[in-house]
């Protein structure tokens, strides 16, 4: 049901798209599927858009799409000689660097499904003696995994990657990077379970290396941002998601110092998590917090709902929600589960209000037709989620919730309290065991 | 005093440097010779006038010496004599000399009188008199204009010429002196002698005629004074002479007198140096030095190294014990203007004027103590000409702190100067906060002092200009230090015009500057102070600006409420003026929350003034000694930086009142209630016990008498009571746009209103309807059902919203006494627990520590140890009871116990 007012207050769509912006905070290899989502999407024009790939593909040694680009911007079909040059080039390189790890990888080769690999000490111990193994073939590895990054083969790229993490100590100076790419790689191979390893990985030795504030915010930056491709695909990322960016004091810090633009994602992120519910009050604090440098519907949208009481504004604001949505590349996926979740906060916000509610009213504030509200309802009481009666003569939902009463207060708040008694008991009792100990010791001297 | 002394005296002084009484004896040369040798030989019979001339003379010569120290009454007394001895006197001048009288007396009379009116004049010199002396001052004053009346055309005649005619006589009575000193079968060593005099004094005369440098010489600040020193060095090597009369050997006489005196003149150590080169320069001179001695030898001999040795004197002088600051400071000037009269380089004026900078600081002694305006306008001057020298001449003339004095290169350029533009501007700027201090704030003095303000912020800006250009970082940062502290508290309209879009978004405005300027500091500074003075700056620009979020933000991040605490006193005074400006801040932009807990930690001591340095309070029972007031004083800011402190209080009471009015409605029966501001409560409690509250007049009883009216919900009379002519010219107007402020207000008073409304009267009502609240409170019907919906949320209104009807069903019942006695029972045993625990966290601690102490020292804690454990037992046993027996026993009792065992372990 599109009413005429809200065909006017449709948002232009590029006015809150962010892909500007989180590409700044994204490697070249990882804006490519962004940049397409958008050429899809069609919200800029697309000629430019395909320049502007082109542009950014040229940077790379992937030359097979950089002649997709241009078949595609109808530059003709032949190819410059200059790019047939570039691939014959690169084909060389990459061969003159293959040939340099070749042993080193036949030996990984041979070890892979032996014990050894399962502790890269004694794995490099028995490369070290076994097969003349230096420090310099990891970084031809390296090299040459850096090289098929570069060139667009991100599975073979993962595979030496692999193997540098394991012969790398971690205070070699390209073990940050050889995190970074695997990651990198990973994501793009659409491997999201070891993703979010490496993910974890590379936070934790962040966080425990001593970078100076400034690298050390501008790392968390980036994985911030690398991390929102990884959460929002794997099945887990939904609470990580959370627990990582709400709840870590340091990446909520990176958050609203650098890019308060994520909120759009933990705002996403945590309205679709039903189980999070609280986690719901201190987004929303951080988002009023940051509300003069950053707001975009889905936080406008919290703010309506939770700060201002405000129903009619969190309804449009839903529905604007709803396009930026469809136009996010992060968060497209999410859309159905996003209005169904957002609709069911909307009702238990009100449920809690009010105690009688008329159904078409309701309807309209969740943008449904009466009739599909009414079902919606009945599914929520027959679910046992909500605990009301409708009542279809009046087109009423009448709440059934009774006024807490005075013996239930009482209960409530003596119920805590012979727990923590009998938990102070016992720590008296270990007190005073470990004490009669004590003084039965000091006895023993005289 | 003897005639032998006295005659004596006269003899001498001819021959020695007294120039003064020599007209008189020009005639009598012969018989002054005479005199001279009667002290080896025999007594002379003097005639009448001699006897008198004597008298006369000697009076003079006392007076001159109590001048010197400036013994009024003792200058009093010698005056009366002088007139006495005259009067005596007058038969045998007008006899002898057809009744002119004679120069000297003239002289005399007419340096009396310059002394007098200087001394008169010198205010500051005057105050610090005794009593006594300022009453014969007085007097003598008074006498001697009286006296002079007599002898005025003779005075004026000798006022038109009276160096003309003492260089003639000082001439004529070097010959005489030289012919006399043959006379005395001397000849050889005392004409060297006299020879060496003259030398020394020759160039005196022409020195004191066109005020030059010469005077530095003697270090005394007038002709006057210069020739009255002369005066006693005579007076007193005469008297050494005297006692150690030695007839056989007058040439080591002679030397021992020249010492003697050298140590006495007020130079110390560089006297004899200055002497030398005196000599130095007569030797060249000495053929023309009839003429025009000084003029001719200046013009022939003054290059660079001259007056560059000339400098190195007057500032080797500097920071001695008796060296006249104020005469050196003029030196300086005049130096100046020889230098530039020659048109020496730059670099060596630059140098002169940095010298008269450090010398005008040098000048007050006391740090306390503002500089008197005269030197501060020489001051400003100095300092703008020696930056226009800095600026103009980019490459070619560096200042800096770093370059040694061998390394200075003052002659040829790239030209090198010791010294710091920093310091001197620093210095500046600190002597500018002290003027302002010193001035009342209300007169126009303080506005005239004000005006420069312009001048010392270019200063400032020109400083930061040349240090941007040779200075490093961490100087460019004590610069920009500076340039911030004098833009921080002005407000710049351009920046809320630039936001809402009136201007373009390319204007600068101070807010940008701001902001370059202590990102640099940010980034750059390596002492912490700079930094954490440049963010409290910074915050408190945003915040006049009404940019609140970057201000809090900056706040938030910069920790440092933290550690304010151990910063030094002028931070922590513009921390709180910082917090302060927020606040008001925060209340502009309708934070009302924020404004008050911005403000909470100012007011509720109840002494802001003093917080923000602002005025001292009254003392209360020798609070503070001398030296602590004299402290507190120093770091007063000056009146133009001050913040409004009736706006201040204002703002915090309002807001106090929106948040605490409604906070007392809704937990008007809550045991745990706590009071959000003491301040306010206080207001409030004090206007109650009164008998009779009349209408209100002062601030405060405008806020009191709106927050009783918003009590009942009356938000139409807390709306008046807050928002009304008075509180506009008092309080409210004193915002930039306080019209925007008002509306903000009305409307946080109408919501805060209704809310209190529905605290209170909720009892009353089974359902009330949104539409007629919307009416009552003249808000829409939107907001009333925001405001509703946030309470029933919060849990603070027991009421839910009835959609059809749009009406609040209240579903508040009132509990029973059973049962409101269990909640309130149910209450203190959550407390009880709540003590048990922290009780039990606070002995774990001791536990520890005791058991460590048994184990180190065993024998001396074993005993004790025993004991704690004997008390710990019963304890635990105690309680162990308790808890069995809780549901048996009466709660009461139990809690009573409970809490002896509590006190006993306490």
């Amino acid at each position: 049901m599109v009413t005429p007012t809200e065909t006017e207050t449709m948002p232009q769509p590029h006015k809150f798209d962010l892909t500007a912006k989180n590409c700044e905070f994204l490697d070249r290899h990882l804006t490519f599927p962004l940049l397409e989502f958008l050429c899809i999407k069609a919200i800029y024009n697309k000629q430019e858009m395909l320049e502007f790939i082109l542009d950014t593909v040229n940077k790379t040694n992937m030359i097979d799409y950089i002649m997709d680009t241009r078949k595609r911007l109808n530059l003709g079909d032949e190819m410059p000689e200059e790019l047939n040059q570039r691939k014959t080039k690169v084909l060389q390189t990459l061969k003159e660097l293959q040939s340099e790890v070749a042993p080193i990888m036949k030996a990984t080769e041979i070890l892979k499904n032996s014990e050894m690999m399962k502790d890269s000490k004694t794995f490099l111990n028995v490369l070290q003696k076994d097969y003349n193994f230096k420090s310099e073939n990891v970084e031809s590895a390296y090299k040459l995994a850096k090289y098929l990054y570069e060139c667009g083969n991100y599975q073979d790229s993962t595979s030496y990657l692999y193997f540098c993490l394991l012969v790398m100590s971690p205070n070699d100076k390209n073990y940050l990077n050889v995190l970074w790419g695997k990651l990198a790689a990973e994501i793009l191979i659409l491997n999201w379970s070891s993703a979010l390893e490496d993910l974890s990985r590379l936070r934790e030795f962040i966080d425990n290396s001593n970078f100076t504030p400034m690298q050390a915010l501008q790392q968390r930056t980036w994985l911030i941002h690398w991390g929102v491709l990884v959460f929002f695909n794997h099945p887990k990322g939904r609470d990580l998601i959370i627990e990582m960016f709400l709840n870590k004091p340091l990446y909520l810090n990176a958050i609203q110092t650098m890019c308060p633009h994520i909120l759009r994602y933990l705002a996403t992120a945590v309205i679709i998590n039903r189980q999070k519910r609280n986690a719901l009050k201190d987004l929303i604090k951080v988002i009023q917090q940051e509300s003069y440098n950053y707001r975009d519907p889905i936080t406008e949208f919290l703010e309506c709902l939770y700060v201002n009481f405000n129903f009619e504004q969190a309804r449009m604001k839903l529905h604007e929600c709803q396009t930026v949505i469809l136009n996010d590349f992060f968060i497209v996926s999410c859309l159905d589960e996003f209005v169904e979740n957002a609709r069911l906060m909307i009702f238990e916000t009100f449920c809690r209000i009010h105690q009688c509610i008329t159904i078409s009213m309701f309807a309209d504030k969740l943008n449904m037709k009466p009739h599909d509200a009414e079902c919606w309802i009945v599914n929520l009481i027959r679910n046992a989620r909500l605990n009301a009666k409708i009542d279809s003569k009046l087109g009423h939902v009448v709440m059934g919730t009774p006024p807490l009463s005075p013996y239930q207060q009482l209960v409530e708040k003596i119920d805590s309290l012979s727990v923590r008694s009998e938990h102070l008991a016992g720590l008296v009792d270990r007190k005073n065991k470990q004490k009669n100990q004590e003084s039965i010791d000091s006895w023993k001297y005289y | 005093m003897s005639r032998f002394f006295a005659g004596g005296s006269d003899s001498e002084s001819d021959s020695s440097e007294e120039e003064v009484p020599q007209p008189t004896f020009g005639k009598i040369s012969t018989t002054y010779a005479f005199s001279d040798d009667e002290e080896d030989v025999k007594r002379v019979v003097r005639s009448a006038k001699e006897k008198r001339y004597e008298e006369l003379s000697n009076i003079i010569k006392n007076i001159r010496n109590s001048k010197k120290i400036k013994d009024m009454s003792s200058i009093l007394t010698s005056f009366e004599d002088l007139v006495r001895a005259y009067t005596k006197a007058l038969r045998v001048i007008t006899k002898e000399e057809n009744g002119i009288t004679p120069r000297f007396y003239i002289r005399c009379l007419a340096e009396l009188e310059d002394f007098i009116n200087e001394v008169w004049e010198d205010r500051d010199g005057r105050k610090n008199l005794s009593k006594n002396n300022l009453k014969s001052l007085g007097t003598l004053r008074q006498k001697v204009r009286k006296y002079i009346k007599d002898f005025e055309v003779e005075m004026k005649k000798f006022r038109e010429a009276p160096d003309a005619e003492s260089e003639e006589e000082v001439q004529k009575a070097e010959s005489e002196s030289e012919s006399e000193d043959e006379d005395v079968k001397k000849p050889a060593p005392a004409v060297k002698a006299v020879s060496f005099k003259k030398e020394e004094k020759a160039p005196k005369p022409a020195k004191a005629d066109d005020d030059s440098d010469s005077s530095v010489d003697w270090g005394s600040s007038d002709d006057s004074e210069t020739e009255s020193s002369e005066d006693e060095n005579v007076y007193t090597s005469i008297r050494e002479k005297f006692l150690k009369k030695q007839p056989t050997d007058k040439e080591d006489k002679y030397d021992k007198d020249d010492k003697k005196k050298e140590k006495k003149v007020k130079e110390k150590t560089h006297k004899k140096k200055e002497d030398d080169d005196e000599e130095g320069w007569e030797t060249v001179t000495k053929g023309s030095l009839v003429e025009k001695p000084k003029m001719f030898a200046k013009d022939a001999e003054i290059d660079e190294t001259l007056v560059l040795n000339k400098l190195l004197e007057i500032m080797s002088a500097r920071g001695k014990n008796r060296t006249d600051r104020k005469m050196s400071i003029e030196l300086l000037y005049e130096l100046k203007h020889i230098a530039e009269l020659h048109k020496m380089n730059v670099a060596i004026i630059a140098k002169i004027l940095y010298s008269i900078i450090t010398a005008i600081f040098d000048y007050n002694p006391k740090i306390s103590e503002p500089m008197k305006i005269e030197f501060w306008d020489k001051l400003l001057k100095a300092q703008q000409d020696l930056l226009a020298i800095l600026l103009s001449q980019k490459e070619s003339v560096t200042l800096a702190y770093g370059i040694t004095e061998d390394q200075e290169q003052l002659e040829t350029a790239p030209f090198f100067i010791r010294g710091c533009a920093l310091a001197i501007v620093e210095k500046l700027d600190d002597e500018f906060i002290k003027l302002l201090k010193e001035c009342d704030p209300h007169s126009n003095d303080y506005v005239e002092r004000l005006k420069d303000e312009v001048n010392v912020t270019k200063i400032i800006d020109s400083v930061s200009e040349y240090i941007e250009r040779v200075g490093n970082s961490n100087e460019i940062c004590r610069v920009y230090l500076r340039k911030i502290e004098h833009l921080y508290y002005k407000f710049d309209p351009t920046v809320l015009n630039k936001k809402y879009g009136k201007l373009p978004n390319t204007t600068r405005t101070s807010v940008d500057d701001m902001q370059k300027l202590c990102n640099f500091i940010y980034t750059n500074d390596e002492t912490d102070r700079i930094r954490t003075r440049a963010i409290l700056v910074h915050i408190y620009h945003h915040a006049l600006h009404d940019n609140w979020f970057q201000a809090r933000d900056l706040v938030l991040m910069s920790h440092l409420q933290d550690n304010i605490d151990s910063a030094d006193p002028p931070t922590k005074i513009l921390y709180n003026r910082m917090m302060a400006n927020l606040g008001l801040c925060a209340f502009r932009q309708g934070n009302i929350k924020d404004a008050h807990r911005c403000l909470v930690e100012l007011m509720v001591t109840a002494k802001p003034k003093e917080l923000l340095a602002q005025g001292l309070l009254p003392q209360r029972q020798h609070e503070r000694s001398v030296e602590q007031e004299k402290v507190e004083k120093q770091r007063q800011m000056p009146f133009h930086m001050h913040i409004n402190l009736e706006l201040l209080e204002c703002v915090y009471l309002v807001s106090a009142m929106l948040l605490e009015i409604p906070y007392i409605a809704a937990h008007e029966f809550d045991a745990r209630r706590r009071m959000i501001s003491k301040t306010f409560y206080q207001q409030l409690r004090s206007s109650e016990r009164q008998s009779l509250v009349g209408p209100p007049e002062s601030m405060r009883e405008h806020v009191v008498a709106a927050a009783k009216a918003m009590r009942c919900g009356n938000w139409q009379a807390c709306a008046n009571f807050i928002i009304n002519k008075k509180m506009n010219t008092k309080v409210w107007d004193l915002f930039y746009e306080a019209d925007g402020v008002r509306e903000m207000l009305s409307k946080f008073i109408k919501e805060e209103s209704l809310r209190t409304y529905l605290f209170t009267y909720s009892n009353v009502y089974s359902s009330i309807s949104i539409p007629s609240l919307a009416e009552m409170f003249e808000l829409p019907k939107s907001k009333v059902h925001c405001l509703i919906s946030k309470m029933i949320i919060n849990e603070e209104l027991m009421a839910s919203l009835d959609d059809p009807t749009e009406t609040v069903e209240m579903h508040r019942s009132e509990p029973s006494r059973l049962q409101a006695l269990s909640m309130q029972f149910t209450d203190k045993v959550t407390n009880l627990v709540d003590v048990n625990e922290k009780i039990f966290d606070m002995k774990q601690g001791n536990f520890f520590q005791r058991g460590n102490m048994g184990n180190r020292d065993r024998a001396f804690n074993r005993n004790q140890n025993n004991q704690n454990n004997n008390w710990g037992q019963q304890r635990r046993d105690n309680r162990r009871e308790n808890r069995g027996n809780r549901q048996n026993r009466n709660n009461q009792q139990q809690q009573q116990q409970q809490k002896e065992s509590i006190i006993e372990e306490e």
